[in-house]
């Protein structure tokens, strides 16, 4: 059942035969028509008899469009590496009896030039049919690659005159050419044809080859081969050879086709040698398909390169960037840095004109204290002075005197050390981020974050005075929480019915009830070193912005236990959103 | 003569101020703290007072508020080591008769202390008129109360009747019973006697 569809399907289809040929494909196919035709008869079988340029019959053969291939050596061999074509028979060439030695290359020249080796060649101009011609051209340019020598550069000049072969010794006879390139006995032939004069040309280069009776100037090589397509079926094969194996010199179809008959495959290592040096060589490199061979390579090297080349243009734009933004950063930190110094030496200048001001205010009110005895004293006894009394009361007043001196100049004193604040609209969670980036440094050796609950306050006020008082207040909270094993500060910012709520709860060590009472006076201080100033400052400047200062312990003294001892201290601030007029 | 009273909260200087009082011929009485004082002088009698502002605790500027807010009779005096001009207007304000520098020159005090005893009884004076007059209002009844205010409003008797809904009669009943207990013989009194307390 399956061998029937099979031969069904076979008897629909003829049997492709591709035939390579270089020009005039009737005439090639004129010459293989009674082989085809022999086919036919022994096999029952209708045949196809296509000939082709070599491009074109590649491209089929890659296709697989035949069963069969008529084709020279060297193509046979090229397709059996290309197409897995395997070689069945060799044809065996009109009087030669080795089928392995049945064509070379031949140097026609005219007669009585003088060539004795390749160099002679380099001032020749040189003819031959077609780069692809396996006779006329192949064979002599392997035997020049096998010397080291390229035939496109090595003769004065190289040209292709294509079909017939003919044509090609008749420029070598009239001199547009000075040697030709021609399969070999194609000039033997002329002359037993009459076509050309015996003795006008000659054949140089010679080398010696026993029982082949046309001169060659190369190594000699099979001729024709039949192929079978890796597809083409086995019996079929077996058939085709069969009746080829058949064929009588005699007969019509070798007569026709100018052989002698088919012989089993010869020996084509040679051939191999030969199509492995010409592929060496660029001159007749089959640039397709190295081409498609090393397609894929040579995409992925392309793409490997590619990608390379995109990565290093990724990585040097990565580059580029981060640089630009490491300096932005470098840049943006100067600025910082310089800002945050710059706010430290305000900071600093603004404290000492504050503690300037502050310590001759204390200074006053401690003098001012004395003073006011001495003179309230002095002046009760002018007033239990009789009125005779005159040298005693003269003395007194004068000491009433000394004392309003002294007065007036500890007065001076104090008004010449008063800062005049700025007053100015600000913003007043700013101020107190950047006092906390001020003392960030202490926020670091406490190991403390403060707690910050915070919202957009505008108000006007010296910032540069506030900033002192939320210095004031942090760094006394930090002091009272030096010994505290879990520190934390927390700051809220409020806004309630137009005042400023500001309060700073810490978990220090709080203070005492006469402490509290007494926080806000100068020269008062628990610290070793302390000037006692830095709370009076921050009431005197609240009051100047008409606000209120409070301190309180987070847990009255009543309810204070040993465990809660510290609980910590809140300083609360007042300040007036509106600035008040009645001054 | 009303009492007088110090308040500083340093020992030396209420010492010698008292002294220099002493030579003027006042008879001072000294407090340490603004504490100490409100727990030993009745805020409701006629007095003078001399207060130190910068005190610990209660300062004196906290004192003058809360006297104010007691409705207190006493003159107060304010004395500052290192009063501005801000401080001064604040305290007047507040009600605080005078603000003066310290140390204060006796000769100057004097004249403020004669102000302050003057001020002191008048406001004593107008304290008790005005708590007599408390006293006479709280004897009237609503019903004299209303009449009272109608007849204040210059109506007349046949008009307030009507508008309270009651007899004429009994309406001058009502009448004479507010001028009794007022102690006042015509509505021209009466309306005197009002006024000079509400103002």
């Amino acid at each position: 059942m399956l061998a029937c569809s099979y031969s069904y399907a076979d008897v629909q289809q003829p049997i492709r035969i591709g035939v390579l040929a270089f020009t005039e494909p009737e005439k090639v196919e004129q010459r293989w028509r009674p082989t085809i035709e022999k086919l036919e008869l022994d096999l029952q079988r209708s045949f196809e008899l296509v000939a082709l340029p070599p491009s074109e019959l590649e491209h089929d053969v890659s296709l697989g469009k035949f069963d069969f291939l008529i084709t020279n050596a060297l193509t046979a061999v090229s397709y059996k590496k290309d197409y897995g074509t395997s070689s069945i028979l060799t044809l065996i060439p009109l009087n030669k009896s080795n089928p392995t030695e049945a064509v070379g290359s031949a140097l026609i020249t005219r007669q009585g030039t003088q060539i004795s080796n390749f160099n002679d060649l380099r001032v020749l101009n040189a003819v031959s049919s077609d780069p692809n011609a396996f006779g006329g051209f192949q064979i002599y340019a392997g035997e020049m690659a096998q010397n080291g020598l390229n035939p496109f550069k090595d003769f004065n000049s190289l040209k292709f005159a294509g079909f017939p072969q003919q044509k090609l010794l008749q420029q070598v006879l009239d001199g547009t050419a000075d040697i030709a390139i021609l399969p070999t006995c194609v000039l033997e032939n002329a002359i037993a044809a009459g076509n050309i004069p015996k003795d006008s040309l000659q054949v140089v280069l010679t080398q010696p080859n026993s029982g082949f009776k046309c001169q060659s100037s190369s190594q000699l090589y099979p001729y024709y081969s039949l192929s079978k397509l890796g597809k083409t079926d086995h019996q079929l094969a077996t058939k085709v050879i069969r009746s080829l194996l058949s064929i009588e010199p005699a007969s019509n179809a070798a007569i026709t086709g100018r052989y002698q008959a088919w012989s089993a495959t010869v020996n084509d290592s040679e051939v191999f040698k030969l199509l492995k040096q010409l592929q060496q060589w660029p001159f007749v490199t089959n640039w397709t398909s190295i081409f498609k061979s090393a397609l894929p390579v040579g995409i992925a090297i392309t793409l490997i390169l590619l990608l390379g080349f995109i990565h290093h243009l990724r990585v040097k734009r990565l580059v580029v960037l981060r640089t630009r933004d490491l300096q932005a950063e470098i840049a943006q930190h100067k600025q910082t840095e310089q800002a945050l110094l710059e706010q430290t030496k305000q900071f600093y200048r603004a404290q000492r004109v504050l503690l300037t001001g502050e310590m001759a205010s204390g200074i006053a009110h401690e003098l001012n204290q004395p003073l006011a005895g001495i003179r309230y004293l002095t002046q009760g006894c002018i007033y239990r002075l009789s009125d005779n009394q005159t040298e005693l009361k003269e003395a007194m007043t004068k000491a009433l005197q000394q004392v309003d001196r002294a007065q007036s100049t500890i007065k001076r004193f104090r008004y010449f050390c008063q800062q005049p604040s700025v007053m100015t609209l600000c913003s007043l969670n700013q101020i107190l981020d950047e006092t906390l980036s001020l003392m960030s440094a202490e926020f670091q050796r406490m190991n403390l974050t403060p707690v910050l609950t915070t919202e957009v306050i505008q108000l006007t006020a010296d910032a540069s005075l506030l900033q002192q008082v939320f210095v004031n207040i942090i760094r006394n909270a930090l002091d009272a929480m030096e010994n505290c094993t879990e520190p934390s500060l927390a700051i809220t910012l409020k806004m309630k019915h137009n005042q400023v709520h500001i309060n700073f709860t810490d978990s220090g060590s709080g203070l005492s009830e006469a402490a509290l009472e007494r926080l806000f006076f100068p020269f008062e201080t628990s610290k070793e070193h302390g000037l006692g100033l830095g709370m009076i400052i921050c009431k005197r400047i609240i009051e100047e912005h008409h606000g209120e200062i409070k301190a309180m312990n987070n847990i009255q003294p009543q309810v204070m236990t040993e465990n809660t001892q510290f609980a910590g201290l809140t300083i609360s601030i007042v300040l007036p959103l509106k600035e008040q007029t009645h001054e | 003569m009303s009492n007088l009273y110090l308040v500083d909260d340093d020992q030396d200087v209420l010492d010698s101020l008292t002294w220099m009082l002493n030579g003027l011929g006042f008879q001072p009485q000294g407090f340490l703290s603004a504490d100490e004082f409100l727990t030993a002088v009745d805020l409701q009698q006629s007095a003078i007072a001399i207060l130190d502002v910068q005190m610990p605790g209660m300062d004196g500027s906290a004192l003058l508020s809360h006297m104010v807010q007691a409705n207190s009779p006493i003159a107060v005096i304010m004395l500052s080591g290192h009063g501005n001009i801000a401080m001064a207007v604040q305290a007047i304000q507040k009600g605080a008769l005078d603000f003066l520098e310290k140390p204060v020159d006796g000769d100057k005090l004097v004249i403020s202390l004669e102000k302050a005893a003057s001020i002191s009884e008048q406001n004593m004076q107008r304290s008790v008129a005005k708590q007599a007059l408390t006293t006479k209002l709280d004897t009237l009844t609503p019903r004299e109360h209303e009449v009272m205010e109608k007849v204040l409003e210059g109506k007349l008797n046949k008009v307030i009747a009507a508008e309270l809904n009651i007899a004429q009669r009994t309406l001058e009943l009502h009448r004479q019973k507010v001028m009794q207990k007022m102690d006042v013989s015509n509505v021209a009194e009466l309306a005197f006697l009002m006024g000079k307390n509400i103002s």
